[in-house]
C-alpha cells in the first residue's frame, strides 16, 4: 500500500479493525512504509476481542500472535495462517443467496487485511494466499458445499506438506552434502531450515563447528544457540560487528531467506547483506537455503523501496544498560529518529548458491524456476 | 626520583586496569608523565642526551608493556625520544656554528647519536641522515674543508679548547633539558588541541544537504560535525549504534542537542542504508605505518560497504594516533577481547558454559573483540591536524615525528655502551 498517499491511508483507517496510532518522528526515506507506535497496539486489539464478531477466532488468535511476536519466521507464519484458514473453511457455511466461491474469497480477503494490520505480510505468505485464492476460484461448480470444503482443506494440507515440510527435508539432504569434516559453518540470526541442516549433519556424524552471529534488537541467534547447544554442537557466539574478526576461521556460510526475488536478490533479515558481503570479501562461499514457494517475480535493487519497519523503541532502549537508556525520554525529540529495519536485500553477486527443493541453483536461475514451475504448482 | 617512581607506578596501574579511556587522554597523560621524568632526571655533563634517552626508554618500556594495545602510549614515548634527539642535534649544530672551525676536535666515536660533547660536521651530516631528514646542503658542503683541517688542529688545540668546551657544556646541559621540556609542552598542547585543527577542515569536505554515516562515537567526529554546522552547512547524520558498547547512542544524543538531524540505526542496517549516504566519517583508535586503521569493532564492515557503493570513507585522526609500526596480523596482535557478558547474559546460559559436562571443555565460546583492522585500500582520506592525506602518504609523516632508532623501545644493555 502506498503509505505516503494520504487519501488511501484515510480510507484504510476507516476499514481498520483496531486503532493504530502512527509513529511520530518518522524517517523521511521511509515515508512510503507504515510505521506505527507499537506500545498500545496489543492492548487495543485484545480489548476488541468481544466486539469482533465478524472475525473468526482462529484468525484473531494468529493476528495476536503476529502482533506480539510469538510467531516469527516465514515458514512458521505461513503455516499458522494456513491452519487458521483451514479452520475458517471448516466452520464456513454459505449464507443464503450467495455463492461459495465469491463469498469465501471475500471473507478470506477481509481476514488477510486484518492480518496485514497486525503485521505486514511476508512474501511467502503472499504466495500462499494467492495459491489459496486460485484454488477457491478453480473449484468446479458441481461440488456440494461439504465436498468443496473438504477439497479446499485437502489442498491446504498438501500445500503445507509438499511445499514446506517435504521441501525442507529435501533441502536438508542437499545441504548436508556440502558440509565436510573440519568445517566451520557460520549462520546469522535464526532460520529454521539452517537449524535443521546443522542438526541433520550433526546426526550424520560430521565433525564441524558452528558460529552463530547475532544482532540487535531481536537477538534471534540466542534461541538458535540454545537449541544447538542442547543437541551437543560446539558453537561460537558473536555479534555482527565482529564478523570480520571471525570470518578468517570460517569455511562456509549458511543463511536463510524470507524470499528470493527474480533478479537474484535475497530478501531476508536485516544484517544478512552485511554478513554475505564480508564473506565475499574473505572468499568464503555463501549458501542460501530457501524453499521454492518463497520465490517471487518481483525485483528489487535496494532495501529501501520495500521493507518493514519495526518498533523504534527497540532501538532506543538497550536492555541492561542504564547509562545508555537515558536516551529513552528522547523519542519525542524532533531531531532524533530511530530506524528499525526488519529486512534487507542482499545482491546476487555475494551469493554462491541457493539450495531449494528443486536442487542447488545459482542465483541467476531463480526467474527460471518462477516461470517454469509456477504454473505447475498452481495446478497441483 | 622517588616522586617520579610513584607517578610512574600509578600510571602503570591505570594502564593495566584499562582505566583510561581514549587515546587522547592516554597520550596526554603519558606526555605529562614523561615530562616529569625528564625534569627530575639528573644529567651528567657528558652524554646528557643519552642519559635522558635511557631514562625515557626505561619508563617507556614499562608503559608499553602495561597496555600493548593502546598504541598511543608507544607513540608518545617515541615522540619524546625523537624530541630529545632533535633538540640535541639542533644544539650541537648551533654549537658548531659558534665554535667555528678551530674548535672542532676529531671524534672517533661514530655513535654520535648519543649526543657526545662536540661533533664534526661530517658526523653532523651523518646524524641528520640517520634521523631520516635530508642533510642540509650547507653541512654537506662544509664537510670537505672542515675534515681536512681536523687532524692538524686536534693535537694542538686540545688543551686550550678544553676549558672553553667545559664552559659550553655546562650551559648546554641546562639548555638541553630546558629545550626538551619546552618541546614536550608543545607536544602536549598539540595533543590537546588536535580536535580544533581537524575541525577547521570540516567546511572543505561537507557541502549542503549531505547525508553522513558514522559508527560509534568519536570526539573528533563530533567536533568536526559541529564545526560544519557552525558554518551553516545543513546535513543529516546516520549513526550506527556500535554494539556492544552502544557509543552511537551517546553521539546521537550530543548531535541532537546541537540541532542536527540524526537517525540512529543498528549495525546490521549499515549495508541497507549506505546506498543513500554521501560520505562516511569515522574516528580511529590508531593509524599504522602502512595507512591501515585500528578502529572500534564493526568499522571493517562499514568500510567494505562503503567501497561497494563507492562512498568516500574518511578517517579523522590526531597526529598522536600515528604509529610507526607495521601491522602484522592485527586482528590478533593488536586486538583485545572483552568480556562475554556484554553479549550474553550469564544467567541464561550458565548451563551451557559448564566445564564439568562431557569432555570437560565447554561447547560454547563467546567472542567479543574490541577492535577491527581496516586495510589502507578501503580508506579514501585521512584528515589529521596537518591536513588531508592519502593512506599511501602516511608513512612519510612518520619521518616528521619519529626516529628510526626508536622503533623498538628497549633499554640498551648498559655494559655494551
Amino acid at each position: 500500500m502506498q503509505f505516503d498517499d494520504q487519501g488511501r491511508v484515510n480510507k484504510s483507517k476507516k476499514r481498520a479493525v483496531f486503532n493504530q496510532p502512527e509513529a511520530k518522528n518518522r524517517v523521511e526515506l521511509f515515508r512510503h512504509l507504515p510505521q506505527y507506535e507499537h506500545g498500545s497496539q496489543l492492548t487495543d486489539l485484545e480489548s476488541k476481542f468481544l466486539e469482533l464478531d465478524s472475525m473468526h477466532p482462529a484468525v484473531y488468535k494468529v493476528g495476536v500472535q503476529y502482533l506480539a511476536g510469538d510467531v516469527t519466521g516465514g515458514n512458521a507464519r505461513c503455516i499458522a495462517m494456513l491452519r487458521a484458514f483451514q479452520e475458517v473453511i471448516n466452520d464456513y457455511s454459505t449464507p443464503p443467496g450467495k455463492t461459495l466461491v465469491r463469498d469465501l474469497t471475500a471473507k478470506i480477503s477481509s481476514y488477510v487485511s486484518f492480518l496485514i494490520e497486525c503485521r505486514p505480510l511476508s512474501m511467502s505468505m503472499g504466495n500462499a494466499i494467492r495459491f489459496q485464492k486460485s484454488r477457491i476460484a478453480k473449484l468446479p461448480l458441481t461440488l456440494s458445499e461439504t465436498e468443496a470444503k473438504a477439497a479446499l482443506c485437502n489442498d491446504i494440507d498438501r500445500f503445507i506438506n509438499e511445499k514446506i515440510i517435504l521441501a525442507d527435508k529435501v533441502i536438508v539432504r542437499h545441504a548436508a552434502t556440502k558440509v565436510r569434516d573440519g568445517d566451520v559453518l557460520l549462520t546469522y540470526g535464526s532460520s529454521c531450515v539452517v537449524e535443521m541442516i546443522l542438526l541433520y549433519a550433526h546426526e550424520l556424524g560430521k565433525q564441524f563447528r558452528v558460529v552463530v552471529v547475532d544482532s540487535r534488537p531481536k537477538h534471534e541467534g540466542q534461541a538458535l544457540l540454545r537449541r544447538l547447544l542442547a543437541k551437543g554442537l560446539s558453537c561460537t557466539y558473536t555479534h555482527i560487528n565482529a564478523v570480520s574478526y571471525i570470518m578468517h576461521e570460517v569455511t562456509r556460510v549458511f543463511l536463510g531467506a524470507s524470499s528470493v526475488l527474480s533478479n537474484g536478490t535475497t530478501y531476508s533479515r536485516v544484517g544478512t547483506a552485511c554478513v554475505a558481503m564480508v564473506a565475499h570479501a574473505f572468499r568464503v562461499p555463501v549458501l542460501i537455503c530457501c524453499e521454492a514457494y518463497k520465490f517471487h517475480e518481483r525485483v528489487q535493487l535496494d532495501s529501501i523501496c520495500s521493507n518493514e519497519l519495526g518498533d523504534s523503541n527497540d532501538i532506543a532502549r538497550v536492555p541492561g544498560r542504564p547509562d545508555v537508556n537515558s536516551m529513552d525520554n528522547r523519542t519525542n525529540e524532533k531531531n532524533l529518529q530511530f530506524l528499525n529495519l526488519m529486512y534487507d536485500a542482499t545482491p546476487s553477486e555475494y551469493v554462491s548458491m541457493i539450495i531449494t527443493d528443486y536442487g542447488m541453483i545459482p542465483p541467476t536461475s531463480v526467474p527460471v524456476i518462477v516461470r517454469e514451475y509456477r504454473r505447475e504448482y498452481l495446478l497441483i | 626520583m622517588p616522586d617520579t617512581q610513584v607517578l610512574v607506578n600509578d600510571f602503570l596501574n591505570k594502564l593495566k586496569k584499562r582505566k583510561i579511556e581514549g587515546s587522547q587522554a592516554t597520550a596526554r597523560q603519558t606526555a605529562e608523565l614523561l615530562r616529569s621524568v625528564i625534569s627530575q632526571q639528573r644529567v651528567p655533563y657528558t652524554n646528557q642526551a643519552g642519559a635522558l634517552i635511557d631514562a625515557v626508554k626505561a619508563v617507556g618500556e614499562q608503559l608499553i608493556a602495561a597496555n600493548p594495545v593502546e598504541l598511543a602510549v608507544g607513540n608518545i614515548v617515541r615522540r619524546v625520544l625523537h624530541i630529545i634527539r632533535e633538540e640535541d642535534l639542533s644544539l650541537t649544530t648551533a654549537a658548531i656554528g659558534g665554535l667555528n672551525l678551530s674548535a672542532v676536535s676529531d671524534d672517533e666515536n661514530d655513535d654520535d647519536r648519543d649526543g657526545d660533547s662536540t661533533l664534526s660536521a661530517a658526523a653532523v651530516a651523518a646524524a641528520a641522515r640517520s634521523t631520516l631528514r635530508p642533510p642540509s646542503l650547507q653541512t654537506l658542503l662544509e664537510d670537505t674543508p672542515v675534515s681536512a683541517a681536523v687532524p692538524q688542529t686536534s693535537s694542538s688545540g686540545g688543551d686550550s679548547e678544553g676549558k672553553s668546551k667545559s664552559a659550553d657544556k655546562s650551559s648546554r646541559s641546562r639548555k638541553l633539558k630546558h629545550d626538551v621540556i619546552e618541546a614536550v609542552n608543545e607536544l602536549i598542547q598539540d595533543i590537546v588541541t588536535c580536535h580544533e585543527q581537524i575541525a577547521e577542515q570540516a567546511v572543505e569536505h561537507i557541502h549542503q544537504n549531505e547525508v553522513i554515516l558514522t559508527l560509534g562515537s568519536s570526539r573528533t567526529v563530533l567536533e568536526f560535525l559541529f564545526a560544519a554546522k557552525e558554518k551553516k552547512r545543513s546535513f543529516r547524520v546516520f549513526v550506527a549504534e556500535g554494539a556492544p558498547r552502544y557509543q552511537g547512542h551517546l553521539l546521537a544524543k550530543e548531535l541532537v542537542a546541537r540541532g542536527l538531524q540524526t537517525t540512529l540505526i543498528t549495525d546490521s542496517a549499515v549495508f541497507a542504508m549506505i546506498s543513500r549516504v554521501n560520505m562516511v566519517i569515522v574516528g580511529a583508535h590508531a593509524v599504522m605505518a602502512n595507512g591501515g586503521v585500528i578502529a572500534p569493532v564493526g568499522m571493517n564492515l562499514v568500510a567494505l560497504a562503503a567501497q561497494k557503493h563507492a562512498v568516500p570513507f574518511v578517517v579523522l585522526a590526531g597526529s598522536h594516533k600515528l604509529c610507526p609500526l607495521y601491522p602484522h596480523n592485527p586482528e590478533v596482535l593488536l586486538n583485545e577481547l572483552r568480556s562475554p557478558s556484554e553479549l550474553l547474559d550469564f544467567g541464561e546460559f550458565s548451563d551451557c558454559m559448564d566445564f564439568g559436562s562431557g569432555s570437560g571443555s565447554p561447547l560454547l565460546h563467546v567472542v567479543n573483540p574490541a577492535f577491527d583492522y581496516v586495510p589502507p585500500k578501503l580508506v579514501s582520506l585521512f584528515i589529521t591536524d596537518t591536513g588531508g592525506h592519502n593512506p599511501s602518504y602516511m608513512y612519510r609523516l612518520i619521518a616528521d615525528y619519529y626516529s628510526a632508532d626508536d622503533l623498538v623501545v628497549q633499554r640498551r644493555a648498559t655494559a655494551g655502551n
